[in-house]
């Protein structure tokens, strides 16, 4: 009797004990198994990505416990008994060999468990349960009415909405995204908290969005976490790109000249013909006048001048791809004397939400490149696009842009003469910049480019009474048809040196 | 280049270096408390109430005529309509290149010149303030076409 009661107690016991046990095991101890884990599984396994090994973030829910414990533990016998699952994954990743982790305890590996669980997974159920359909029109939804606020991941002016079905309930969306003001004045203590959070910045109230169009909104910012498998990688495989040497015609003139010279030089020394000598020496007094004059012409002459600027800034992906105009940046042009060098804050109306590149680029490292290139836009104003804030009391960093095109100082232009009362287009004295990925000095801007074009270019007259009158009268005085800017004195040495 | 003094200027260049200043460069805000000319002075602040301040009481100096339309909408063509499109539809170049997302269209929002004339000088959640790229009068031109436009998109 009494060790049949005292069996039955210890059995209780124990089962009580091992319950638990593996009570408290299931729970874990998330931040031991951070430390475990960067110390075990993080030279092979990231949380979100594929490394060496598969991404571990939610593994839980994607395979048993009691799977994991053993795989963990050895996984090479595991293999070897025959179980498919880890034979796929075995093969999957190119029968590399995972290092087996006998020394870990079944503790150890519940707190490394926690840790992967701990944040909510990418590719939770929860994700693949939704609708793609509901998705794909939430997709258009979100990005008409909430992405000027709002990402997936990350602030911007709100907080990032992936996965906020996970954080709140559907009802509460639903009334916050439809009147956040009347949630507010409800006393909702989520709803004024996140108010208090984000500067007490009202959002936007969407009362025209349906039912319907909200959840369509909720389905997309759940999928939309579901990152496709790292396609990308195989995108951006490097294209082989065709590097053909331009032929060298240069060699062709050095050796004329080299000849002519080897024969001027022949008759000059050898040579009995007396007309010949006075002939080569008239030829090579000529020549040098020529290259002299040549060389004196081009004095201050800077075509084609294309210096490194300190950030690869394209105007060929703005003002080309993006079509932006130019006088977006270069403000200045239509009111006054230069066309103006944009300031960071003009940079920043568009690059606060642009924090990367996301055009057609070769290379994984043409991305990088581009997306550093943004970045020191950030460091010389002292913006965080992690916060999405400028850093309070930062030391800005002017950039020292390197100057290309510049007139001396004895001539006097005006921008805005030129673009808001003649209307010229930018491009007729700098070329084709919208192609350019560096800008170079497309103009010689030499005088008699100038006058050229002051002789060529008539005035506009449409809806100038001013110059409709002058016109008149030149007509009739000099017996012209057209009206050039030269006739109104553009030929004049006082229009712009003076 | 050559370096003589009438090439190169010996005053400094607007956008210069400039040993003289603290910051070393020359492009100096106006000092504290000074405006420069044809300033003119904007009272509202930039906080939501100066937002509604101006919503309900600034009223645009100019008056509405075709040289002020013709006027904002080149200026709007521009300034504002790689984001918010050609007709204040918010489906501007750079929204169809998916590098802008959620520009509203005109129509869907209460917008009064009052608030349109705020938001270009300040700016409003995504959008940066343009206040250094229009002036006063240019920013009211750009404040009628908009409001155009938006009588357009609701009709």
């Amino acid at each position: 009797m009494q060790s049949s009661t005292l069996k039955r107690l210890l059995t209780g016991l124990s089962f009580l004990f091992i319950f638990s046990l593996s009570l408290n095991a299931q729970q874990g101890n998330a931040e031991n198994g951070k430390k475990l884990f960067n110390t075990h599984c993080a030279a092979c396994h990231k949380l979100d990505k594929r490394f060496v090994g598969p991404p571990l973030k939610g593994i839980t829910k994607k395979k048993e416990r009691k799977w994991l414990h053993s795989w963990i533990k050895d996984n090479a016998s595991l293999i070897k008994s025959g179980d498919k699952e880890a034979n796929a994954i075995f093969e999957e990743y190119n029968k590399i060999p995972m290092t087996p982790f006998p020394q870990l305890s079944e503790t150890d590996i519940d707190d490394i468990l926690a840790y992967t669980d701990d944040k909510p997974a990418a590719e939770s159920s929860a994700a693949v349960q939704v609708d793609p359909a509901l998705a794909a029109k939430g997709k258009g939804l979100f990005q008409t009415h909430c992405a000027a606020c709002h990402k997936l991941e990350g602030k911007l002016v709100g907080p990032g909405l992936g996965n906020i079905s996970d954080k709140r309930s559907k009802e509460w969306l639903h009334a916050w995204i439809k009147d956040n003001a009347a949630l507010r004045s409800s006393g909702d203590k989520e709803a004024n908290a996140i108010f208090e959070e984000f500067n007490k910045i009202p959002m936007t109230a969407f009362p025209q969005l349906s039912d319907e169009d909200i959840d369509a909104i909720l389905a997309y910012t759940t999928a939309g976490m579901v990152k496709p498998a790292e396609t990308k990688t195989a995108e951006a495989a490097e294209i082989p790109v065709a590097t053909t040497k331009p032929l060298n015609t240069a060699w062709i003139s050095y050796t004329i000249v080299l000849v002519m010279f080897i024969i001027l030089l022949w008759l000059l020394l050898y040579s009995k013909n007396g007309f010949l000598k006075i002939s080569a020496v008239i030829l090579v007094l000529l020549v040098t006048a020529y290259v002299l004059f040549d060389s004196l012409m081009g004095i201050g002459l800077d075509q084609g001048y294309q210096p490194i600027q300190p950030i690869a800034f394209s105007h060929k992906i703005h003002a080309g791809d993006n079509k932006i105009d130019c006088e977006y940046c270069h403000s200045s042009a239509k009111n006054s004397k230069t066309s103006g060098i944009p300031s960071v804050n003009v940079c920043m109306n568009c690059h606060k939400s642009i924090s990367e590149y996301t055009g057609k680029v070769a290379s994984a490292e043409e991305k990088t490149f581009y997306d550093n290139e943004i970045h020191k836009i950030y460091d010389a104003i002292g913006w965080d696009p992690e916060k999405a804030a400028y850093i309070e009391n930062y030391q800005v960093k002017p950039i020292k842009w390197n100057r290309i095109h510049n007139l001396p100082d004895f001539v006097y232009y005006n921008h805005s003469q030129h673009v808001t009362v003649a209307g010229q287009k930018c491009q007729t004295c700098h070329g084709p910049v919208e192609e350019m990925d560096e800008v170079y000095q497309y103009s010689p801007l030499t005088m008699r480019w100038c006058i050229d074009c002051h002789k060529t270019t008539d005035v506009n007259l449409k809806g100038n009474d001013y110059y409709a009158k002058i016109h008149e009268q030149l007509a009739k005085k000099r017996g012209i048809e057209r009206v050039t800017i030269a006739e109104l004195g553009g030929k004049e040495c006082g229009k712009c040196h003076y | 280049m050559a370096d003589t003094d009438m090439y190169n200027s010996v005053p400094y260049d607007t956008y210069s270096a400039n040993p003289v200043f603290k910051n070393r460069i020359s492009a100096q805000l106006p000092v504290t408390g000074t405006v420069s000319r044809s300033t003119v002075v904007y009272e509202y602040p930039n906080t939501e109430e100066g937002y509604n301040a101006a919503k309900q009481n600034l009223k645009s100096p100019i008056p509405v005529n075709e040289k002020n339309l013709a006027k904002g909408k080149h200026l709007f063509t521009i300034y504002c309509a790689i984001c918010h499109g050609d007709t204040g539809n918010g489906q501007g170049t750079l929204v169809k290149n998916e590098k802008f997302l959620g520009v509203p269209n005109y129509k869907d929002r209460d917008i009064t010149q009052g608030s349109i004339y705020h938001v270009i000088m300040y700016g409003r959640n995504m959008m940066g303030s343009h206040a250094s790229q229009l002036t006063d009068k240019e920013r009211w031109q750009v404040v009628q076409y908009v409001q155009k436009l938006r009588s357009d998109l609701i009709k």
